[in-house]
């Protein structure tokens, strides 16, 4: 049962082969975990670490560029985590970089995220601590869902309240909802409505149509308030409408005196409108005067036959018939 | 009455096994690095189990990728999560599936051929007359088997890994339109140290329990040509068993030291 030479051959490259194979894998892995290579140690500090884990892999701008190292808890509320970079990549990532806990995919694991800031800081050399920021967790946003759960809870009984009252047809709504009377009712003053603003909005064209008249100065009220020449006369007119009320008034005070003087007894016109003697009088006067010119009538008559002054009346009717047949050629021509 | 005297004298059969197979082992260690190391017939042991058997491993290994893939990929997709099916199929092969399988393999192929060599050696007092002759024949037999199924089995776990993600690898390529290169970058971004150590460290106790059952069982193989088969068939059962004993217990040492 010796061995042949190519067994032994095909034994050698099987065991090489394998044992390529494990060292190509282990390298691998560890190479992915950052165990090979030139690293540095940055730390950044954080209050919650959302379940991080040894391992996780650190990114910048996107890029694998290191692992967590170490978690440690160093007071109630501190915990630093320490993470290995690749030295290569350490020097784009300057002292004012910023990193956060996220996670990879929305059920990955979780990861750090090293963001960058565009300054001029000179980059992380290792010890150094970064700044850190914490996102809200996902505790955090079920507990803001929890609360906002419960008053949606609260709100959809609150309108199953309204509904059912609604539904019943108590209240203005349900009332409006229900009551067919009343809906005939509203559809009513619904159509009234509609003719309402169906006249005003032809009333406001129509005080459109005036505005733009006025505006034009085409009416009265538009010279007045347009045109300069006659809003100066109308001051003037305003002007002189004043002065007049103001003799009206001191006629009027002096109409008063008079009129108080009449009443108190004093003037001529008291007597004339007071005294019915005078009256008695002033009417018998007329009387006299009537009788008189009817008297100086008849004596006028009688001088008119007088010898003495006929020749006067005869020369008066002669020139008075003269003047009539000249105006009568006038008119002719 | 008769009935329970046959349970205790079962389980009385079953600790001396037990007992006799803690000897064996004992043995074993005991002559592992005595003179001679008969390591000519270590190498013939080696070249039998490990390259006969890599056709038999990577041909299961090719078509567990190829399957492992296909069934899981509809499930996969239904949550949207296809993305992660190299690194769900890369761990699941080199923490738990390539391990057990090439060792369940192995305990078919080799674990039977060891039973049924030793038994036909001892029915027809071959190894009688080793003994008689001067020679060792523990130390030439069962030694050599036990080391070799011991340093073959991991190689040949490592054979059937790589064999069944490249299956898998085929698959994510035709089906999902995943490059080679990305395939296997998400593979070894998934996998880490604590996968690969423990699912190392057990395939060598995979295979040493291979041998070691295979070597017990045709060693002390009853008289007979109907010893020689339930040799082979016991050897085959109980190394199976053991298999899983064991790899519940790398499991459990894992979880403890590893925190998987």
């Amino acid at each position: 049962m010796k061995k042949t030479t190519s067994q032994k051959l095909k034994l050698g490259v099987f065991v090489v082969i394998g044992t390529a194979l494990l060292i190509a894998a282990l390298y691998s892995i560890g190479n992915r975990q950052n165990l090979f290579g030139n690293n540095i140690r940055i730390m950044t500090q954080f209050t919650n670490v959302n379940g991080l884990e040894l391992g996780n892999n650190v990114r910048y701008s996107g890029i694998n560029v290191g692992t967590v190292s170490k978690i440690k808890m160093v007071g109630d509320t501190r915990i630093i985590v320490e993470m290995l970079i690749q030295e290569n990549i350490s020097k784009h990532i300057k002292k004012d970089a910023v990193a956060t806990i996220g996670s990879d995919g929305l059920v990955g694991n979780m990861i750090v995220n090293i963001i960058p800031r565009e300054s001029k800081k000179p980059p992380v050399i290792s010890g150094d601590t970064i700044q850190s920021y914490s996102k809200i967790g996902t505790d955090d946003m079920l507990t803001t869902l929890n609360v906002t759960n419960e008053n949606a809870a609260l709100l959809t009984a609150d309108l199953l309240k309204i509904t059912t009252k609604i539904i019943e047809g108590n209240g203005t709504i349900g009332l409006l909802i229900n009551d067919s009377i009343m809906a005939k009712d509203l559809k009513q003053t619904i159509f009234q409505l509609k003719n309402t603003s169906t006249g005003a909005s032809q009333a406001i064209t129509d005080l459109k149509d005036i505005i733009s008249s006025v505006k034009r100065g085409q009416s009265v009220a538009g010279v007045l308030l347009q045109d300069s020449l006659s809003g100066q006369k109308m001051k003037t007119i305003v002007n002189n409408l004043e002065q007049s009320s103001v003799d009206i008034s001191q006629i009027t005070t002096n109409l008063d005196i008079v009129l108080k003087d009449i009443k108190e007894g004093k003037g001529a016109l008291h007597y004339l409108t007071a005294d019915p003697t005078l009256v008695k009088d002033i009417d018998s006067t007329m009387n006299s005067i009537k009788e008189g010119t009817y008297r100086f009538n008849e004596n006028m008559d009688a001088l008119k036959h007088n010898f003495l002054f006929r020749g006067y009346f005869k020369k008066l009717e002669k020139e008075k018939k003269k003047e009539e047949s000249f105006n009568k050629n006038n008119h002719e021509n | 009455m008769t009935q329970s005297l046959r349970i205790v004298e079962r389980i009385k059969a079953f600790f001396t096994e037990i007992g006799d197979l803690s000897y064996f082992s004992g043995r074993f260690f005991k002559e592992v690095f005595a003179r001679p190391l008969e390591f000519q017939e270590l190498l013939r042991q080696c070249y039998n189990m490990g390259n006969r058997s890599l056709l038999l491993v990577g041909v299961t290994g090719f078509i567990l990728g190829l399957v492992f893939t296909l069934q899981s990929r509809p499930t996969l997709m239904e949550f949207g999560a296809e993305s992660w099916m190299p690194s769900m199929v890369g761990i699941s092969i080199v923490r738990e599936i390539g391990p057990v399988i090439t060792a369940l393999i192995c305990a078919g192929r080799i674990g039977s051929g060891i039973g049924a060599e030793l038994g036909s050696m001892r029915v027809t007092e071959q190894i009688d007359a080793m003994e008689v002759s001067g020679t060792n024949p523990f130390k030439y037999l069962v030694v050599t088997r036990i080391t070799a199924t011991t340093l073959m089995l991991p190689i040949l776990i490592i054979f059937g890994d790589a064999i069944a993600l490249f299956g898998s690898a085929i698959v994510e390529n035709l089906k999902g339109a995943v490059s080679y290169q990305l395939y296997f970058n998400q593979v070894f971004d998934a996998i880490k140290y604590s996968d690969i150590i423990p699912a190392t460290v057990k395939s060598f106790f995979f295979g040493y329990a291979i041998g070691l059952v295979g070597c017990y069982k045709g060693y002390y193989c009853k008289k007979g040509t109907a010893g020689v088969g339930e040799a082979s068939n016991s050897a085959v059962v109980y190394t199976s068993m053991l298999l899983f004993v064991i790899d519940f217990v790398a499991v459990f040492l894992a979880d403890i030291f590893f925190e998987i």
